[in-house]
């Protein structure tokens, strides 16, 4: 009996948490303001769980902040300035309103600005965790460097973008650390791996904009000013990791090589070195003069057992990751003017090639068209006029499907003119199981290190080759159960038919029971482990045969559903073929 | 007067003579229409003949005369032209001479200058001191010792007190710049952390020690990434398969949103039956003035049924049987009751088939639950007013694809797919554009001359 009658809404959720006006009016900022804050200091809206409770309830949908986030909020210094900002304008307003050109000047002079390093340093403590949140500020600087100078936006916004965006790709290319690209409809993804993270960041297309009316311009812009004050310093460290001067200057040699009659006709003094950096065409100064980075070695330690295969596999990668790095070095490029060339030529650098442009496209181009000593021009028209004999005339997307594919691939399909191959993205990893597009089953080949099929060879045989090819991959995602069936029928139907057939052979893949007793022997074997296999099927418990039959009705469906899209995909290609045919058969 | 016009013609029609103003003579003479007087009287002459010329003229001559001494179309050459040859001495005898040739009161000069005119015979002393220097071995000694000093590296006081004095505090009140300043300088913010000296206690009260931020700020409000690749059949040259499979995934989206389209139309169509037909509204018009005799009927009826709830008493018999009637159902309930429960035992296994059901079923809803929260992370959540819209699909039709990437033409917005990824990561809450509303009614009037014409 008796003590004090409890009210509703004074504990529990309802306390925790705050709504946005009520926040407000704590803080004493606009709405504007309150949102900037909130956005500098990364704390974000809350959905309570029950917003009857919270909302003391009514069930209006309402914005909620954690009571204990705006709490923080409270000893935030910026907020100080951000009240002083007010007073500020209402004094300006005030002296413009009286005609006091004296005083609007010596306001103007006073004007209270704010800095956001410790909110920085607050929000990622380690130089790791900034590095981990990059992509955000990539994508956003990306964005705003191509902006036009319009009046969106505050025009040195753009430039400080440009300029940071410039020296992250510097330090890309210098570190050698790119390995996705992709051409996609809405712009240009990279993938980079930079001190073991990877970081993905989407360009835009340059002159692609048309500015969409429903996104909030001021919210954008507070976002970038935040990530500009972080990218810059994570620029910094990296440029200080590499030991490259920041901000980052040409090497001497390169200055002095880049040294253009005409340069005051491209662009101011002032502007000149930033674009000159952003030709990437030339190679970074250093703080301490090194003739090249030392290759970094794995340390050996001596192990046992799987400790070894691990420490093998991962030298292997290492190998294939320095191959990479290197896959265009010793080669010579020349863009011509309708390709994209920031792109390309960031891709190029990053890969160690040589590239060069027309002098009336940009600045920094190192050498003229006409240089015998040119491998690959790179062209998107349907043809060319004057052509030189020593070089390839190759589409933009060689180079990154080459990227793609971490070799360089064969330059035949991307000749002037030609029908490209799809383009396919870098970013799907199929399981295995899954259905595999042919071209992707082409260049997986071409990794593997087998040759591609024969030129001479009719397009008929091709396609045939490139069948039992497709067959071939099925057999392998096959249930093991139906393959010695398979196999068998299929060995008899090789039989009947003799051996004229041009079978491709595949390192790996020798049908053995096609000689003689060995032969048998082997497929004793074989019969003996499905033997085995059955057997053991049989004895599983109720439970564990629920779950196999499971899995393995599982992995039929998929292969039912695989079958049916290469079904479709040869019934799509036979009609374009056949389509083809008949345009040639006109044409003739 | 007419002697002097008549001088004034004839030196106007000297073809030597030069006016000092310029442009005074050759507007009067071409200016307008003469005005028609008689002139048959003498006033009419005084009043109306144009002497403003003759006046001019006259003007001129005489400021000719005070300038000049003389007209300057009588005066020789040599006085109104020298030959330059360069810098003239410097020392020029006061224009005594000249004063004689004019008019005497010009020329003579005033008696205050006279008075104080140098009239000694003896000349002034020589100035030495524009050769000399005083003091000047004293000053050369002294500036070779500070030479002497300023090599050896000795600063003199003066010097060294300007350097030793403080920084004016306006210059050390650094401007903060603006953080989009562009060639803002940047440093290694995560470098060696400077260790606080200062008591804690101390910087915790004085408000000097930033607050901690809390751990949980730290952690990401949604699971997805920040850069979400496309699907690969947005590629600028797709596979045709890829390609399908996007442009099936659009085309269900525009499926569903017609769907409920088409269901806001239903819901709005007009029911035929609510319609008003002749008949209804005949039967409107009609309604109660026709009596009806069910009323009546029903009253009678209710009536009988209260008649009838009228009970009589119960009898003593009646009571008992009653009693033991129940007594009766209860035991035989409770019988029941015993029987079930030793059918029970025999029932066991069933129990318990239905307990592991039961089980079963709540683990799986566990399960299920928990799915369900992990597929909630990459969720966008209801963060305001308005519910999360997902931006359109970026799909190029079959006929769009380009052959090359000069012809691609580039879909959707980079910006827009930033601004929806934030809000899809619960950044920040989903807006609308804020609509401009009036706080008055705009009055129309009509302009009076408008009104005249309609």
């Amino acid at each position: 009996m008796g003590g004090l009658q409890k009210k509703k809404y004074e504990r529990g959720s309802a306390t925790n948490y705050i709504t946005r006006n009520k926040a407000r009016k704590k803080l004493q900022l606009s709405l504007a303001d309150f949102r900037r804050l909130c956005i500098l200091k990364g704390i974000y809206p809350h959905e309570p769980k029950h917003k009857k409770k919270v909302n003391k309830g009514s069930t209006a949908p309402r914005t909620f902040y954690l009571f204990k986030d705006i709490r923080f909020l409270l000893h935030e210094p910026i907020v100080r300035k951000f009240r002083e900002y007010k007073v500020f304008v209402r004094k300006l307003r005030k002296a413009y309103g009286k005609a006091e050109w004296t005083g609007v000047e010596r306001l103007r002079d006073n004007k209270p600005g704010y800095k956001l390093d410790h909110i920085i340093k607050e929000r990622y403590p380690t130089f790791i965790d900034a590095l981990r949140d990059i992509d955000d500020a990539l994508s956003m600087c990306f964005l705003f460097s191509t902006f036009a100078r319009t009046g969106k936006c505050h025009v040195q916004t753009i430039t400080l973008c440009r300029r940071l965006t410039v020296e992250w790709m510097n330090y890309v290319v210098t570190s050698r650390s790119l390995r996705k690209v992709f051409l996609s409809i809405k712009g240009i993804y990279y993938q980079a791996e930079v001190l073991g993270q990877l970081i993905t960041w989407l360009v835009p297309y340059q002159f692609a904009h048309d500015h969409p009316t429903d996104v909030d311009y001021r919210v954008m812009a507070t976002f970038t000013e935040m990530y500009t004050t972080l990218f810059g310093f994570i620029n910094f460290r990296l440029y200080q990791t590499l030991n490259l001067v920041y901000p980052p200057k040409l090497d001497s040699k390169a200055e002095s090589e880049l040294k253009a009659e005409h340069e005051e006709d491209y662009a101011m003094d002032s502007e000149s070195y930033l674009e000159k950096l952003s030709a990437l065409s030339a190679s970074l100064a250093r703080v301490v003069a090194t003739a090249e980075e030392e290759e970094n070695q794995l340390d050996l330690f001596p192990t046992e057992g799987e400790d070894q295969e691990n420490m093998q596999a991962r030298e292997k990668e290492q190998k294939e990751q320095e191959a990479q790095k290197r896959l265009f070095e010793g080669l010579k490029f020349f863009l011509n003017r309708e390709v994209p060339r920031e792109s390309l030529a960031f891709i190029l650098r990053c890969f160690g090639a040589e590239v060069s442009w027309d002098k009336s496209l940009c600045i920094g181009g190192t050498y003229e068209v006409t240089d015998e000593t040119i491998t690959h021009q790179i062209v998107d028209r349907p043809d060319m006029d004057k052509q030189y004999i020593n070089r390839y005339y190759i589409q933009p997307q060689w180079v990154f499907d080459s990227v793609n594919a971490q070799m360089r691939l064969p330059v035949e399909d991307y000749f002037l003119g030609t029908t490209l191959p799809p383009h396919l993205s870098p970013f799907v990893e199929e399981k295995d199981g899954d259905y595999v597009p042919p071209e992707k089953l082409k260049l997986m080949a071409l990794q593997r290190g087998e040759k591609p099929v024969q030129e001479e060879e009719d397009e008929e045989e091709e396609d045939e080759e490139e069948e039992e090819e497709d067959d071939e991959e099925e057999d392998d995602v096959d249930d093991e159960e139906l393959t010695e069936e398979k196999n068998l029928k299929k060995m008899e139907g090789t039989r009947a038919q003799g051996k004229t057939l041009a079978v491709k052979v595949t390192p790996g893949k020798v049908k053995p029971w096609e000689t003689g007793s060995v032969g048998n022997k082997v497929r004793l074997e074989q019969e003996e482990k499905a033997e085995e296999k059955r057997l053991a099927i049989m004895m599983m418990k109720k439970k564990e045969k629920y779950l196999y039959d499971k899995i393995m009705f599982g992995k039929k469906r998929t292969t039912r559903e695989v079958n049916k899209l290469t079904a479709k995909r040869k019934a799509h290609e036979d009609a374009s073929k056949s389509q083809k045919k008949q345009k040639k058969a006109k044409k003739q | 007067m007419a002697a002097v016009k008549r001088l004034k013609r004839v030196a106007a029609a000297q073809p030597g003579f030069m006016s000092f103003k310029s442009s005074a003579g050759s507007d009067d003479l071409n200016s307008g229409q003469r005005k028609r007087v008689n002139k048959n009287k003498k006033k009419n002459w005084n009043k109306h003949s144009d002497i403003q010329d003759v006046e001019e003229f006259l003007d001129d001559v005489r400021l000719q005369e005070r300038a000049t001494g003389g007209l300057i179309s009588e005066k020789p050459d040599d006085s109104l032209f020298f030959v330059d040859i360069g810098e003239q001495r410097k020392y020029v005898q006061p224009e005594v001479q000249e004063g004689k040739k004019g008019k005497k009161s010009k020329s003579r000069p005033l008696r205050i200058d006279l008075i104080l005119q140098h009239d000694s015979l003896v000349p002034p002393p020589k100035d030495i001191l524009a050769h000399q220097q005083p003091n000047a071995k004293k000053l050369r000694r002294i500036a070779e010792n500070a030479e002497k000093l300023a090599a050896m590296g000795v600063l003199p006081r003066r010097q060294k007190r300007l350097l030793n004095r403080r920084p004016a505090v306006t210059a050390s009140k650094s401007k903060t710049a603006a953080n989009n300043f562009p060639d803002r300088p940047y440093y290694d913010l995560w470098g060696g952390d400077a260790k606080e000296t200062a008591d804690p206690y101390y910087l915790e009260q004085t408000g000097k020690k930033r607050v901690k931020r809390p751990e949980k700020l730290n952690s990401k409000p949604s699971v997805l990434p920040a850069v979400e690749v496309i699907a690969p059949g947005g590629s600028y040259n797709p596979d045709f398969f890829s390609h399908q499979a996007l442009l099936l995934e659009a085309h269900e989206v525009e499926v569903k949103r017609e769907r409920a389209e088409l269901r806001i139309e239903r819901q709005l169509a007009v029911n035929r039956e609510d319609t008003a037909t002749e008949e209804t509204v005949f039967q409107e018009l009609v309604e109660g003035l026709v009596e009806e005799e069910e009323d009546e009927d029903e009253e009678e009826e209710d009536v009988s049924i209260r008649g009838g709830l009228q009970q009589e008493k119960k009898t003593e018999k009646e009571r008992r049987r009653e009693r033991a009637d129940k007594i009766k159902s209860q035991q035989k309930q409770a019988a029941r009751v015993f029987t079930d429960k030793k059918q029970q035992l025999f029932q066991l296994r069933s129990i318990q088939a239905t307990l592991k059901r039961g089980e079963q079923q709540t683990r799986e809803r566990v399960a299920q639950r928990k799915a369900n929260q992990e597929a909630e992370k990459s969720m966008p959540r209801r963060l305001g007013r308005l519910r999360f819209q997902a931006q359109d699909l970026e799909v190029q039709l079959s006929d769009e694809i380009p052959g090359s990437l000069r012809t691609l033409k580039p879909e959707g917005s980079v910006l827009k797919d930033r601004f929806k990824s934030m809000q899809k990561r619960n950044m920040i809450e989903p807006r609308e554009r804020a609509k401009f509303k009036r706080r008055h009614k705009v009055k129309y009037v009509e302009k009076r001359a408008f009104r005249e014409i309609t």
